[in-house]
């Protein structure tokens, strides 16, 4: 297996956006090419739902047409939610497995200009049929996962409040966010109820945006060190736990085999706080913390900026926003900014930076390490 | 006295789940269809005040795992203000939609006499018979399969 370097990593600012999906893939994918400064040999385009949002069907050929990459072989990788995440490793693959050598990997997706209704029907068909026609939306099936970790004690109704409030202050700081200003507990606790216990301020929005990363077999420092892949039920009723991901859990022991090293060499990372008890509970099934110490770490403000281990600088899903297939790569392309010193205005110290990702509702979730090496 | 809900179990490993389903979600094996009670424990709950397409708000949502067999179904109910997890819960079915409903003292007292009349004599044969399928449920591995105790309920359902 070859070793795969990432050698551009670009972004839009996400949120309520006027361009279309297409200009915002190529804003992304257009300065990651030139940031790179070499022409891929293989695309690998993501966007989870172009039909339902954009109308667009055929879309690796479309984005790849736009691009004036129509030569290009072009595929569409997706897994729901996290999508970007999947489409990363398979450029990954690609490159590893010696078939391409610089691969460019461009997710985007829509959906601002729909209502939020609309919005949340189409991605509730991520949802197992049954639990879905109850009425079972993602906010729905996450306020099940908090009551059930509420009532065992895992943390309280504060520490998710905490999570909030800590990547809004980061999402402050970060050009790049949907939301750039903080909010306070007060503001987080009380906010309206969406899916009794959560709140408004405890959901990530509904954003538009787009990411790119172009990774090559030519060494640049910054190393795809690992990835990994968990998955499971898509039924949530069928899993034995409902407090902790078995998917999470899997990709992250097969993201730290593959990088031939553990969660301690971790030093900063970008977990998939779709709801803010997620972000919690991913730092257990990461093995980031051991069990019953994340919540401590929350309430200590180890994970903030300038804390032991900064979680989700760039301010997470909840204030950089939710663009679905952009946010697995925009995840990836924090971490490398942040390895890089090109965090602006929100940069910490670290080698080696960790990213997770959540398809559906836990069914397809990922595991990416990524270290700078010179 | 209590809804008949379909099922199906893994002949391999055991699972229980419904609805019904083909092949058992943990291996490529079919399944074998079986009945299951409307009665069981909250293992979480919601009240969605954002309701998607298609629903109203406020809208209660609660995921019940049946006793015996442990399957687990989602259902309506009336509210959830009250509800805790662990919480014992009669399941209805009404156009093939579950619906949950708290399972105190008196609200099985009132289910019970509302569905099957005040004559003792049915009574009677409603306690034998729930007797009868409760021992084949213990027998069968906390699955109730369609036996001869539950058409004599069915039928007594379909005299009143």
């Amino acid at each position: 297996m070859r070793d795969v370097w990432i050698a551009a990593a670009a972004m839009t600012r996400f949120g309520r956006r006027e361009e279309s999906l297409e200009n915002l893939m190529a804003d992304a994918a257009l300065e990651a090419l030139r940031d790179a400064d070499r022409q891929p040999d293989a695309l690998v385009v993501t966007s989870m739902a172009p039909e339902e949002f954009v109308g667009e069907g055929n879309f690796a050929s479309h984005i790849g047409t736009y691009l004036g990459l129509s030569r290009v072989p072009s595929l569409r990788v997706e897994t729901a939610t996290s999508s970007g995440a999947a489409a990363l490793y398979a450029g990954f693959a690609l490159i590893a497995s010696g078939f391409h050598t610089n691969v460019l990997v461009a997710g985007g997706e829509k959906m601002t200009h729909a209502s939020t209704p609309r919005v949340s029907e189409i991605i509730s068909r991520v949802i197992d049929p049954h639990e879905r026609s109850y009425g079972a939306t993602m906010p729905a099936l996450a306020a099940m996962v908090a009551r059930a970790a509420l009532a065992k004690g895992l943390f309280s109704e504060s520490d998710m409040a905490r999570v909030a409030v800590k990547n809004h202050a980061n999402g402050a700081r970060n050009p790049y966010a949907h939301f750039q200003k903080p909010v306070t507990m007060e503001e987080v606790m009380s906010s309206r109820v969406i899916a009794d216990p959560l709140r408004l301020q405890h959901c990530c929005p509904i954003s538009d945006g787009a990411a790119a990363i172009l990774l090559t077999a030519d060494p640049t420092g910054t190393k795809l060190a690992g990835m990994g892949q968990g998955s499971d039920y898509l039924a949530v009723r069928y899993r034995s736990s409902l407090t902790g991901f078995r998917a999470t859990q899997d990709a992250a022991k097969a993201a730290f085999r593959m990088a031939g090293f553990g969660p301690e060499r971790v030093q900063v990372a970008e977990i998939h706080d779709a709801f803010a008890p997620f972000e919690i509970l991913a730092l257990e099934d990461i093995g980031l913390f051991p069990n019953g110490k994340a919540t401590k770490a929350v309430q200590n403000g180890e994970l903030m900026l300038e804390g032991r281990l900064p979680v989700n600088p760039s301010g997470g899903l909840k204030a950089r926003g939710h663009a679905l297939a952009a946010t697995g790569l925009a995840q990836a392309v924090e971490i490398v900014w942040q390895l890089t010193g090109r965090a602006w205005g929100r940069q910490v110290k670290a080698k080696v930076g960790l990213a997770h990702s959540i398809g559906g509702m836990a069914t397809n979730n990922w595991v990416t390490l990524i270290e700078q090496v010179a | 006295m209590m809804e008949i809900i379909n099922g199906s179990r893994c002949p391999e490993c055991g699972l229980v789940v419904a609805p019904p389903v083909r092949i058992c979600p943990r291996h490529p094996r079919e399944m074998v269809t079986v009945e299951l009670f409307g009665y069981g424990s909250i293992l979480s709950y919601t009240t969605l005040t954002a309701a998607p397409e298609g629903f109203k708000p406020p809208l209660h949502i609660a995921m019940v795992e049946l006793l015996p067999g442990g399957a687990r179904i989602f259902c309506h109910g009336k509210e959830t203000r009250a509800l805790k997890i662990g919480r014992r819960v009669a399941i209805e079915q009404m156009d093939g939609i579950f619906y949950f409903a708290s399972l105190d003292i008196t609200d099985r007292v009132s289910m019970f006499w509302k569905r099957r009349g005040a004559a003792p004599q049915r009574t009677r044969d409603a306690v034998k018979s729930a007797v009868k399928r409760f021992l084949s449920v213990y027998k069968n591995g906390g699955t109730a399969p369609p036996s001869s105790a539950n058409q004599e309920e069915k039928k007594h359902a379909e005299k009143k």
